[in-house]
């Protein structure tokens, strides 16, 4: 990594950690917290990506002083794979195919988050996912599925905006400063 | 005199861009000069610390034409915002400073030597115990540059080095370069600020859309 | 109080990897362990790492803000809807296994922050900036966790401006589900581009000070690492291993 990546990639973990508060002031509840590291993942690189990724868990832990949020450090790895072999395959070039990208993203980083979620706290994460999955247990759901169906709602919606704003900032990227992501170019 | 920086005839263009930002720059700099650098904006005043330092196209991409030959074997540049050159590592205007130093595997003494002195002379000293975070932009610039002369460079660039500097730390600042220069530092400032580069500048380089169209004293290519 | 709380205890004098090993130990001791009475012994534990550090005020109200809603939903989750046995608690019928599992879940996250807000409050950026220099960690990884929290506030502050001046455009903040989604854009793209326009100046400004993703540095203040502080995490790594191995021999209480 040289240390122009290392900056994008700092880049990546700030934009991680900051971008809830926008999130936030819309009142949507997404968290758009992976959008640094799936942004580095198309402009670096997977391995960047992956360093994006697992920073950001570890300083939103410090941040927030919830550290129960480690364990989830695989699922930033699973996205940043993703992303990355998304962005090679063009996935960004257009809304129209970076939509379906993220829906499927969203499934997926749901699939790894769940067991995660289940096995090691017993279903709880965060307050919002955990709210789901009471009230689907309330209503007679097995604790597995309610927890996984908890996990997928919210990582449908949110990694699906994640994408479709990734590809938004790309495209709006002046030309001289895309031409210095050879990523783009390919 | 001899050269420190040599152009012959250089020219550079900014990846992806349509237009060169330099075109058939031919320009001597040595040990001991001020040159200020002038032009409008776009002008490539920029451009040209940058190539200058050797930082493009070795760091940004693009392609240089002509030559650039480079005796400076430690150049150093400081832009004009501060907030994008701190390293965010330290706590204190100490380890800030010291950090670039503490680059070159200095015995630990030396180091805290070089960082006292530059400190001292951007009248920054009364800082070193200070957190980066809490410096007003101004004190922040003075320990920017700390940090650039702290390495002891042998080729310093400025871009508009005072910007965020109010009048009083600006004179200081302008007033440093000629004791610099006294040293045998070759330095180059692009700037805006025509008055105080014309009391300390030894030279003066006008730039219009990439070339030279002046050389000489600053009195004259100043006006 | 979250973050570094300056003081003088055993913990804060240690050498700064110390108190993250005891952490990281009571992490994954909390999670090899099944019983609740051996979860709350854990957070028995971090109770006793946060008092010798001087810290367990400062510590004991972010973790319980943290920690409460989840317990909350915990209880619910397995208490009340847990299977059979039942048991009579006023009118409700609680879960005497769901609420088993819910001890020890809740344990386990109480152990978790308790354990790493102490570690937070007790290791000084600085100093942990110079040991792992010391002991040749990159510059790219220390520049990552550190640097980064840095930048985070002035960030946030330009988020914040954006958010204002689209606002002044004419921007909506509230509205249907689908109009405040597509307020997402204005917000997000300007702010990350304007970040992506000061990476080639940022990148420069390192490159400048002699910063190399490898290179090694004159270390300035280094933290002294004691018999005591190796002995400690030498020790931490054996009862993490013996927690483990019981756990998979089926012995972990």
């Amino acid at each position: 990594m040289t240390l122009r990546d290392l900056v994008v990639v700092r880049l990546g973990v700030a934009v991680n950690l900051v971008i809830g508060q926008v999130a936030a002031a819309l009142l949507l509840p997404v968290y758009l917290d992976t959008i640094g590291t799936v942004l580095v993942a198309a402009l670096v690189g997977w391995r960047a990506a992956i360093v994006a990724g697992l920073t950001s868990q570890v300083l939103n832990a410090v941040l927030s002083g919830n550290f129960t949020w480690l364990p989830f450090g695989l699922v930033q790895v699973v996205i940043a794979l993703y992303a990355a072999l998304a962005a090679r395959l063009g996935a960004f070039r257009r809304l129209a195919t970076a939509v379906p990208a993220g829906l499927l993203l969203g499934a997926v980083a749901a699939s790894t988050s769940a067991p995660i979620s289940y096995f090691l706290f017993g279903g709880v994460t965060a307050g919002g996912v955990t709210a789901v999955t009471t009230v689907l247990r309330a209503l007679g759901a097995p604790l597995a599925v309610a927890v996984a169906a908890a996990s997928y709602t919210t990582d449908l919606l949110d990694k699906t905006l994640v994408f479709a704003l990734v590809a938004v900032v790309l495209r709006s990227l002046p030309r001289q400063m895309a031409a210095r992501f050879p990523m783009l170019a390919r | 005199m001899s050269a420190l920086l040599r152009f012959d005839g250089c020219g550079y263009r900014y990846p992806g861009a349509a237009a060169p930002a330099l075109a058939d720059l031919t320009l001597a700099v040595g040990g001991g000069e001020v040159v200020a650098v002038a032009g409008p904006v776009g002008a490539g005043t920029s451009t040209l610390l940058l190539v200058a330092g050797g930082y493009a196209p070795r760091l940004l991409g693009g392609t240089l034409e002509g030559t650039r030959v480079s005796e400076a074997r430690r150049p150093a540049i400081v832009f004009a915002t501060p907030w994008t050159q701190v390293t965010g590592l330290f706590q204190s205007v100490r380890g800030e400073v010291a950090f670039g130093p503490a680059s070159f595997a200095l015995p630990r003494e030396r180091v805290l030597a070089l960082t006292a002195e530059a400190l001292e002379r951007l009248g920054a000293t009364h800082l070193a115990g200070r957190d980066p975070a809490g410096l007003s932009g101004g004190e922040l610039q003075r320990v920017i540059v700390a940090g650039a002369l702290a390495m002891e460079p042998d080729l310093l660039l400025l871009d508009d080095p005072a910007a965020e500097l109010d009048p009083a730390g600006a004179d200081a600042l302008y007033g440093l370069l000629p004791r610099l220069a006294e040293r045998g530092v070759a330095v180059l400032v692009a700037t805006p600020d025509l008055v105080r580069a014309a009391r300390v500048a030894t030279r003066a380089v006008a730039l219009r859309e990439g070339r030279v169209v002046g050389d000489g004293p600053p009195a004259r290519v100043l006006g | 109080m979250i973050g570094y709380a300056p003081g003088r205890s055993v913990v804060h004098r240690a050498h700064p990897y110390t108190p993250l090993v005891i952490a990281s130990g009571l992490l994954l001791v909390a999670f090899a362990v099944r019983s609740p009475l051996a979860v709350w012994t854990v957070v028995a534990a971090a109770l006793l790492f946060a008092a010798v550090a001087g810290v367990l005020g400062p510590v004991l109200r972010p973790a319980a803000l943290l920690a409460l809603p989840t317990w909350a939903l915990l209880t619910v989750l397995h208490g009340l809807l847990g299977g059979p046995p039942h048991v009579a608690v006023g009118p409700l019928a609680f879960s005497v296994q769901g609420g088993e599992r819910a001890l020890v879940f809740g344990g386990r996250l109480a152990a978790i922050l308790l354990a790493f807000l102490t570690a937070l409050a007790t290791v000084s950026p600085a100093r942990l900036v110079e040991a792992m220099t010391v002991r040749g960690v990159r510059f790219g990884r220390i520049y990552l966790l550190v640097s980064t929290l840095t930048v985070v506030p002035r960030l946030r502050d330009r988020a914040r401006r954006i958010i204002d001046a689209q606002q002044c455009r004419g921007l909506r903040l509230g509205g249907s589900p689908l109009a405040r989604v597509r307020a997402l854009g204005p917000l997000v793209v300007p702010l990350i581009l304007s970040a992506l326009a000061e990476v080639d100046e940022q990148a420069l400004a390192l490159d400048v000070r002699g910063a190399s993703v490898d290179g090694a540095r004159t270390p300035l203040e280094t933290p002294e690492d004691h018999a005591a502080d190796r002995a400690v995490r030498w020790g931490v790594l054996v009862l993490v291993v013996a927690a483990y191995a019981a756990k998979f021999l089926g012995r972990a209480p």
